[in-house]
């Protein structure tokens, strides 16, 4: 199951635009969800798409060298660091909650790289580094999603709507969906980093739409309805966008037509 | 902060132990990946992370189940360890089904020249191009007793978290008639799974992706791997206990 190939990802953005992307890009939404109106929320959600683009590169950087196992393993890390990360920054931040869940994030995520470096053996190169901005997109995720269900990132709110209800759990395996599969799905010889960057768009739009229809537990019909409307616009966009890149990138692009039926295939 | 840390000294070092008790437990279990969906090595078809998760992810429900009815520590901890072990043996139980009456192989290590256990002869069985199929005595002996494992851990991580909220004055049990509304409750149980998950995918990278059981030469390797565990584990552990004595402040 080495899957990934061997050696480090070539071409697209570099990798300091991503990082800032992802960082400026998730904290300005998350911290746009919390202050503006419960209509406005939906700014989080494209936080955590933002956060989901970082994230996705960043498995993208690290699973080409190949991990030994599955490309998920890795999604799932980040949201176990993650989770942990991101309530430990609210519980003890208040309004610099998401910034504080970001540097534990990282520090949590470098010390496993060193860990899965220096005592497992791994041997990847950007291992610490990767693993750090994995988990802090990890956390960004979280929140941003949060925000999107809970209106705003204070504690006390979070635990009401976010984790108590369960949606937390939701949280976790559709943040992490968007983190782990886009490189899972986009991996081999023929990988471009903008059509898996595009495909972590649509799978943050469609975490949008689903946590904007658990939205409408605490914010009401009105809010969750926008939160939903802008994932859809979002997804419309970055779907169309995405069977673009693959049919530029894809050789040819034919239907194979219905299955013969009986009479046919005599 | 540092008082909640202080504090609760006790439960950072169960939850860290508890940890290291999951990263182990992986090391047992018979995790056969990609090759194994296309019956070309001995193990359970998926990856580690899905049946470590999904076993220890029952023996967290059962061991909160139990926790309704008791706070005696060892039997919420056979209570965590027996689901967990329902929940793997009958995977295994169910991919040897398929493995032999769809597939059509026979269940074979290509590790070992004999099955310890039942001292079959194995390297006659295994089909060329393969390294071994199916779920051989031995890997399911070995599975269960990883799944023990990661079930004690599990409970173990979680009953330590549900204490430390108990020392802040909330409430540790969900008897109510209210199916939302247990803030404790919902906070450990997601902390528990995210160590769970972070305990489950180190030892992934250190096995690298497939292993047969504890017959396996990989299985030496674990003590790195318990070791990673300890360490990401604490630092995990420290965070955590801290977050939850905050909630007693809201």
């Amino acid at each position: 199951m080495s899957v990934g190939g061997s050696g480090e990802a070539k071409g697209g953005y570099p990798v300091q635009t991503i990082i800032a992307l992802g960082i400026v890009g998730g904290l300005v939404g998350i911290y746009l969800g919390h202050f503006a109106p419960p209509a406005y929320a939906f700014f989080g959600g494209i936080g955590a798409i933002f956060a989901t683009i970082w994230g996705a590169d960043a498995v993208r950087r690290v699973a080409s060298y190949g991990l030994g196992t599955g490309v998920p393993s890795i999604g799932m890390l980040a949201f176990g660091m993650g989770i942990i990360a991101a309530l430990f920054g609210l519980s003890i931040g208040g309004t610099a909650g998401p910034i504080i869940a970001v540097i534990v994030a990282a520090i949590i995520g470098y010390v496993i790289g060193a860990l899965s470096n220096k005592v497992i053996g791994m041997g990847i190169p950007i291992m610490e580094q990767a693993m750090a901005e994995i988990s802090c997109a990890g956390t960004l995720v979280i929140l941003g999603l949060s925000v999107v269900i809970a209106g705003s990132f204070d504690y006390a709110a979070v635990i009401q709507y976010v984790v108590s209800t369960g949606y937390i759990a939701l949280i976790f395996i559709i943040g992490g969906m968007g983190i782990l599969h886009p490189f899972n799905a986009s991996l081999g010889p023929d990988e471009k980093q903008d059509r898996t960057l595009m495909l972590a768009v649509e799978k943050g739009a469609i975490a949008l739409i689903i946590t904007g229809f658990a939205s409408s537990l605490h914010e009401g019909l009105m809010a969750a309805s926008i939160n939903m409307l802008i994932g859809i616009i979002i997804w419309y966009v970055a779907a169309s966008k995405h069977y673009a890149l693959i049919k530029r990138d894809a050789y040819a692009v034919v239907g194979t037509g219905l299955l013969p039926s009986a009479e046919e295939l005599q | 902060m540092i008082d909640a840390i202080l504090g609760n000294i006790i439960w950072i070092v169960l939850i860290t132990v508890g940890g290291a008790l999951i990263s182990w437990g992986v090391h047992f279990i018979p995790v056969g990946g990609a090759p194994a969906a296309m019956a070309q090595a001995t193990g359970v078809g998926t990856g580690t992370v899905q049946l470590a998760a999904g076993a220890g992810l029952t023996g967290l429900v059962s061991a909160g189940s139990m926790m309704n009815l008791t706070d005696d520590l060892l039997l919420i901890l056979a209570s965590g360890a027996v689901g967990a072990m329902i929940m793997l043996t009958v995977t295994m139980i169910v991919a040897t089904w398929t493995y032999v009456y769809a597939v059509g192989c026979v269940p074979s290590s290509a590790k070992v020249k004999v099955d310890p256990i039942t001292k079959y002869r194995q390297d006659n069985y295994v089909s060329q191009g393969t390294e071994g199929h199916g779920i051989p005595t031995v890997s399911f002996v070995s599975g269960a007793i990883g799944a023990a494992l990661g079930g004690i851990g599990g409970s173990l991580v979680y009953y330590s978290l549900i204490e430390v909220g108990m020392s802040v004055g909330l409430e540790g049990s969900a008897v109510t008639n209210a199916v939302t509304g247990n803030w404790l409750v919902a906070v450990a149980a997601i902390f528990a799974i995210g160590i769970f998950f972070v305990n489950a995918v180190i030892p992934s990278y250190n096995i690298g992706g497939t292993i047969e059981g504890f017959h396996d030469p990989k299985f030496k390797k674990w003590p790195k791997a318990v070791v990673s565990s300890l360490i990401a584990t604490l630092l995990c552990a420290v965070v955590a206990v801290v977050a939850i004595a905050q909630l007693g402040g809201i």
